[in-house]
């Protein structure tokens, strides 16, 4: 029996599939430490400076987004967590490492 | 026997849930059949034999953490299942063996031989597609809230070999059955496996020696590309936020990398 439509069906249903990252907007660093401040920066201000970008919502109302901006040796990653009225909780930074993959 | 599983898959699909019953039995009287069913197994119950295949694993593997100790952990799986009072038993054809579940859903089995030759399956009073089932391994006297990357590999390691992530469907578990070893999911960059956080996570670190590094954002939330429609296929479902891929596979980090987190709820 040929098994390989049933395959296909499976890995094109499957939720936890490997897929290709987005990577988020590339917004200039500087700009960004300007504009973003944990506590008072929001939503609505995030997406009129540096428009949409790759986010993962949560059930508990909160949402993780993904900046991106160059960096030596590739990308440093802007990590925010926007609570559920919409504001900026949290920021951090992911530098490149030299142990990442470099792109294809 | 892969066309049996197939004829499941087929039949699951096409919804009609092939249940079988562990123990029936049937009586003709006065032209009515009688059949009194003890118990019926749920297609994805819990293998007996594998859980003690993947405890078997934990003691060859055991190097990878040395100090650790092993205990199976129930999470939940479905927005609406009530974690508490859960109870797990063994059920073979004519074996029952209660399973002793502590306030944190966690457990271990003892080798029962009769159930292991009745092919027992381990089944909670809760519908088994509403929890999923991890390995924690946990080497004591680490700092508070981080994990040791040896502990983890050997949570896939036995978390595979034991058979524990739930999928949803019969399909998505024969495929994994069928695709995947707990080498080539645990040994692989593709492989995949789940860990989740005690809390809503924002960051991963390692720490090995002087080197430290953040893990990308795509090690977090299953990937960060579930969307709605995906995530019931995945045992990420309700813990999507406590969700990290840790590289387990990368034998540059030693089995003594301190995994550390900074939690949703951390002060800024």
């Amino acid at each position: 029996m040929n098994l390989r439509p049933i395959l296909l069906i499976a890995v094109l249903l499957s939720g936890c599939a490997t897929r290709a990252p987005e990577p988020g907007t590339s917004v200039a660093e500087s700009r960004f430490d300007q504009l973003v401040v944990p506590g008072r920066t929001t939503r609505a201000e995030l997406l009129a400076a540096f428009g949409p970008t790759k986010t993962v919502q949560f059930d508990s109302g909160l949402e993780t987004w993904l900046y991106t901006t160059p960096a030596a040796g590739g990308h440093t990653e802007l990590v925010l967590l926007l609570g559920r009225d919409g504001i900026v909780k949290k920021m951090r930074k992911r530098p490149p490492y030299p142990t990442d993959p470099q792109p294809r | 026997m892969r066309h049996r599983a197939l004829a499941c898959v087929l039949s699951a699909l096409l919804g009609a849930p092939s249940a079988w019953t562990a123990h029936a039995q049937t009586a003709p009287a006065e032209g009515i059949q009688t059949v009194t069913v003890t118990y019926t197994r749920d297609p994805v119950d819990k293998s007996y034999r594998k859980m003690i295949r993947g405890m078997e694993r934990f003691e060859h593997e055991h190097a990878l953490a040395p100090q650790a100790t092993l205990r199976l952990r129930l999470l939940p799986r479905a927005p609406t299942v009530d974690m508490h009072g859960i109870t797990l038993r063994v059920i073979g054809d004519h074996i029952t063996v209660p399973v002793t579940v502590a306030p944190d859903n966690s457990f271990t089995l003892l080798r029962n031989e009769q159930a292991l030759q009745e092919d027992a399956a381990v089944v909670a009073n809760r519908k088994t597609t509403s929890m999923t089932w991890r390995a924690q391994v946990m080497t004591p006297g680490l700092p508070p809230g981080t994990r040791r990357l040896g502990d983890l590999r050997l949570e896939c390691l036995v978390g595979m070999e034991a058979g524990l992530v739930s999928n949803s469907s019969p399909l998505f578990g024969w495929i994994s059955n069928a695709l995947t070893s707990a080498e080539q999911v645990c040994n692989s960059p593709d492989g995949n496996f789940l860990f989740f956080t005690e809390r809503p996570v924002f960051a991963v670190t390692l720490h090995a020696g002087d080197r430290t590094e953040i893990l990308p954002f795509r090690y977090l939330y299953a990937g960060g590309d579930q969307t709605r429609d995906m995530l019931p296929f995945c045992d990420c479902q309700v813990l999507l936020d406590r969700t990290y891929y840790a590289p387990i596979w990368d034998r540059s980090w030693p089995d003594d990398t301190l995994v550390t987190f900074d939690f949703m709820d951390d002060a800024p």
